[in-house]
């Protein structure tokens, strides 16, 4: 009996591997664990809280002197001007113009910055009023007369202290003093160079509205005001970043938007803490769930019919001063893969270009892996005829799959990278030469198989169609790792690469929301809206998912 | 709330853990071992009466753990019987997780092994496959439920596909004489016929996570009746396309029949392939329910963190998958998995719901 139960103890080195199969792992979770923690603690400001402290010590001193020298305006227009004079006179494109207002006999001062300010607006409706303006009695005080009276113009607010109107003159602001006023006006707006909005780039429809966002916000705010008449549309305004402070608008309707969703991203944006937030892009990556997924968490889009479905199914666009893309939140992987032509079109042609992008994508994450695992392992599950003649194109290259694939692979990445960058009259060229004239030389040159410039090329052009180009990227890179896997394992690295993934997804959510919803955790009523684009008329209720107030689209 | 925090799972997510844990290594073993025991074409009914009995046993685990709501079985073990019996009760479900867990992954190896990767050392396979699962289950009962939600759809999609092919070659005349030797060679089988259901013990856990524990009854039967419909359908396609004298000869009896098909002009030629592809995917699932078991099962009874055990877990079930040292001992070892399955059945939902009716009914009458 025991001789027996001996017999069936395994060796040391079943042991040893039993060592490793525990300490790989464990190794891997404290990389992860340290990686995780690294990162996250410059994210926020709660969790870097203790390195600012020390910065706050030791800035306080100048700080508050600056402050207590700044804040306050006398009431003495000389002094103050002087003391504007000082704060912004380092700054040779400031301009002062000192004039009289006729009215009140005061003295006045314009403060603003050349090349910012409305010329126009100033001379016809400041100066003119101002200095033409008959005798006046000023009863109700300077200020409120001025306002009311003198300065017809929509746009007018109040400088607060001298911070304030420092930063406001130098962003474009025209700064309106006046003797024996309290308070400083803000008269002309903003006037910086702007382009013309174009169709956007990066998400061109055959169908649909050509408009695009800008870089300015209050006009991208505007495209979707004026998408139509509605009272629910609420965009709350936030300035983000320290240093050089911008306007970001969370948009979102108030009758739909769940308040526990909405209250997350309010939280998450007023943590943000960076000294200049440049592009949306630093928004997404600094409020995402998991910042070391190769998923992206939010969407990106430059297209406002885009944002307003969104809004509508109860998501929430968080748009940016200074760049065209709007972020949405939450994503689920499937909004990645559709396009809002799919809603334009009937719903069968949406249906269809639907299926062919989940195969797209499909493809782009595994093509080269299944390759790479019928040829260097299983090449007797296709069939034999097309195994026999891929041998035989294969029998000059001197590679394993592997690196045959890495080859060509890179080439295309570094093909696609380099056609970004180049000028457009020269890009398309730069295609043919890269795609045509390397793929047959190097098939030429026996370095790869024809069947090989088959499947890289398919895959490439499957990355394409996918909508989003960030999501192109991640199953780009995903798909490296799928070959390795492949190159090492096989058909069954392949499956367990694929395992691997569906587990990453399903424990990844955004917001709240898991990332593969409605395949699982199953909604039915949302399939609607997945592989098949159901016909309008059927889509009666927003997506589930996402929990909003007002379940029924219709009426 | 809109961000969950309870680590809960819905009626239908129940219904596809319970048949993804059972649904894995019976697909391609079942006929073989089935028909061996009863040596008759009437293997499959030892499949239903395994299952009608599979089927009680499930009814009296789900009506225990409804008692307890919240608790799994290895928390109200202790309250019915007592501290230390519980415990002994308990770590023998675990233990018996882990085999079970170690014996899927050798089956899971062998099968590659042989179709896939001949050459490959054992265990290149086994590793990569072991932290996979582990990556999975770190995510909790979500997690899981998440992906066997996704991977379920695509293996009877497969499934179906093939059994629809391998009607080309179905011959009834394989199937009779019925009943010709009586019921005992049936009664024979039964234990194949039980050991084929092996993971339905989860039951009893799944029980606690479920968002609606009231509709545990009807959730379970549906994930019960999925796999016993394409455990019966499996055997009666084995031995209908391939007589009973082939099927005891062949080792992976369900991949024969498979490759016995020829479709031309389609990518694969033969459907083992696909086959074979969501069979892993389906092993995996199984693993996993298996794994998260036996490591929420040691966290709850030694009152330990889930996600250690659950590391400390990988090098024992490695080591419990490299114990067998040739396929016969891992078929064997499938047979006393098959003995202790039964042990468990009558020693923890029966023993434990006497106990706990006899308790029962003892209070009543002090009142």
């Amino acid at each position: 009996m025991w001789s027996k139960i001996v017999s069936y103890i395994p060796d040391w080195t079943v042991f040893m591997q039993a060592a490793i199969t525990l300490l790989f792992p464990i190794g891997l979770y404290y990389l992860y664990k340290h990686l995780y923690f690294y990162v996250g603690s410059g994210r926020s400001k709660e969790s870097g809280a203790n390195s600012q402290d020390e910065h706050k010590k030791a800035d306080n001193d100048g700080v508050n002197q600056q402050q207590a020298a700044s804040t306050v305006f006398t009431q003495d227009y000389d002094a103050d001007l002087a003391v504007i004079r000082t704060a912004l006179g380092g700054n040779s494109d400031v301009h002062f113009r000192e004039f009289s207002v006729k009215g009140i006999q005061a003295r006045a001062a314009l403060v603003y910055v050349e090349g910012m300010q409305d010329e126009e607006l100033i001379n016809q409706q400041v100066l003119q009023n101002l200095m033409f303006a008959g005798e006046m009695q000023a009863s109700e005080g300077i200020y409120t007369y001025m306002k009311q009276n003198m300065l017809p113009l929509a746009q007018l607010s109040d400088a607060r202290d001298l911070d304030h109107l420092q930063e406001s003159v130098l962003f474009g602001y025209t700064a309106l003093i006046v003797e024996g006023m309290r308070e400083m006006l803000l008269v002309g707006f903003p006037h910086g160079a702007v382009r013309a909005i174009t169709e956007p780039t990066s998400e061109a429809l055959l169908r649909g509205p050509r408009i695009g966002f800008t870089e300015v916000l209050s006009e991208n705010t505007s495209m979707l005001r004026r998408q139509g008449l509605n009272k629910n549309l609420e965009m709350k305004m936030v300035e983000v970043g320290s240093e050089i402070k911008k306007s970001l608008v969370i948009a979102y309707m108030k009758n739909i938007v769940n308040p526990d969703l909405l209250k997350e991203v309010n939280e998450r944006i007023s943590k943000i803490d960076m000294d200049f937030i440049l592009e949306s892009g630093y928004v997404e990556q600094l409020i995402e769930d998991d910042y070391l997924s190769p998923f992206q968490q939010t969407q990106n889009t430059e297209r406002p019919d885009r944002v307003i479905a969104s809004l509508l199914e109860g998501r929430i666009a968080i748009l940016l001063d200074g760049t065209p893309f709007a972020l949405i939140v939450p994503v689920t992987f499937s909004m990645l893969l559709q396009s809002p032509e799919d809603y334009y079109e009937r719903w069968f042609p949406g249906t269809l270009l639907r299926v062919l992008r989940f195969c797209a994508a499909f493809l782009a994450l595994l093509a080269p892996a299944l390759y790479i695992s019928f040829i260097s392992f299983h090449p007797g599950l296709i069939p034999t005829q097309l195994a026999i003649s891929i041998i035989e194109a294969r029998q000059g290259v001197p590679f394993p799959a592997l690196i045959e694939v890495l080859i060509l692979e890179i080439s295309i990445e570094i093909l696609r990278e380099a056609g970004i960058r180049l000028p457009k009259p020269i890009g398309p060229a730069m295609g043919i030469v890269g795609g045509l004239i390397i793929g047959d030389a190097a098939v030429q040159a026996g370095i790869v198989s024809p069947f090989l410039v088959i499947v890289v090329a398919v895959t490439a052009i499957s990355s394409f169609s996918i909508p989003m180009y960030s999501a192109g990227i991640t199953l780009r890179i995903l798909r490296f790792a799928g070959m390795l896997f492949a190159a090492v394992l096989g058909m069954y690295g392949t499956i367990l690469f694929f395992l691997l993934i569906c587990s990453h997804l399903t424990r990844l959510s955004s917001f709240g929301v898991p990332y593969i919803t409605p395949i699982s955790p199953f909604r039915v009523s949302d399939w609607k809206d997945l592989f098949i684009r159901a016909p309008l008329s059927i889509m009666k209720r927003r997506p589930e998912m996402l929990k909003t107030q007002k379940k029924n689209r219709k009426s | 709330m809109f961000k969950r925090t309870d680590d809960k799972i819905t009626t239908s997510q129940a219904a596809i853990v319970l048949t993804n844990s059972m649904l894995g290594a019976g697909i391609l073993t079942l006929p073989r071992d089935l028909v061996k025991a009863v040596q008759t074409p009437d293997a499959w009914v030892s499949v239903v009466l395994g299952g009608v009995v599979v089927f009680m046993v499930i009814m009296i685990m789900v009506k225990l753990s409804q008692q307890f709501p919240g608790k799994t079985v290895f928390q109200y073990s202790k309250r019915i019987v007592g501290n230390l019996p519980g415990g002994v009760l308990s770590s023998l479900l675990i233990l018996y997780f882990i085999v079970v867990a170690g014996f899927e992954i050798r089956v899971l190896a062998e099968v590659t092994l042989f179709f896939l990767l001949e050459g490959t050392p054992i265990w290149a396979i086994v590793m990569p496959f072991i932290w996979v699962g582990t990556y999975l289950v770190y995510g909790g009962i979500n997690s899981i439920a998440r992906v066997f939600q996704i991977v379920f759809p695509i293996s009877i999609f497969i499934l179906i596909i093939c059994f629809i092919l391998s009607s080309r070659i179905f011959d009834i005349h394989h199937l009779r004489p019925f009943m010709s030797e009586g019921l005992m060679p049936v009664i024979r089988g039964m234990k194949s016929g039980i050991l084929i259901f092996t993971g339905c013990e989860v039951v009893m856990t799944m029980t606690a996570f479920m968002e609606h524990p009231q509709e545990a009854v009807k959730g379970m039967m549906v994930g019960f009746c999925i796999p016993l419909v394409l455990y019966l359908v499996t055997v009666v396609m084995v031995i209908g396309g391939l007589s009973i004298n082939s099927v005891i000869t062949s080792t992976w009896p369900t991949i024969d029949l498979v490759r016995s098909l020829e479709i031309s002009g389609f990518f694969f030629e033969r459907f083992e392939f696909p086959l074979l592809v969501i069979w892993l995917m389906q092993m995996f699932c199984n693993f996993c329910s298996f794994f998260f078991n036996a490591s929420l099962g040691i966290s709850q009874v030694f009152n330990l963190k889930i996600h250690p055990v659950m590391f400390a877990l990988m090098p024992v079930i490695f080591i419990c998958t490299m114990i067998p040292q040739r396929i016969n001992d891992v078929f064997r070892l499938g047979d006393s998995i098959g003995y202790m399955g039964v042990l468990i059945f009558m020693l923890l939902p029966l023993l434990l719901s006497i106990v706990l009716l006899i308790r029962k009914k003892g209070l009543k009458q002090n009142v």
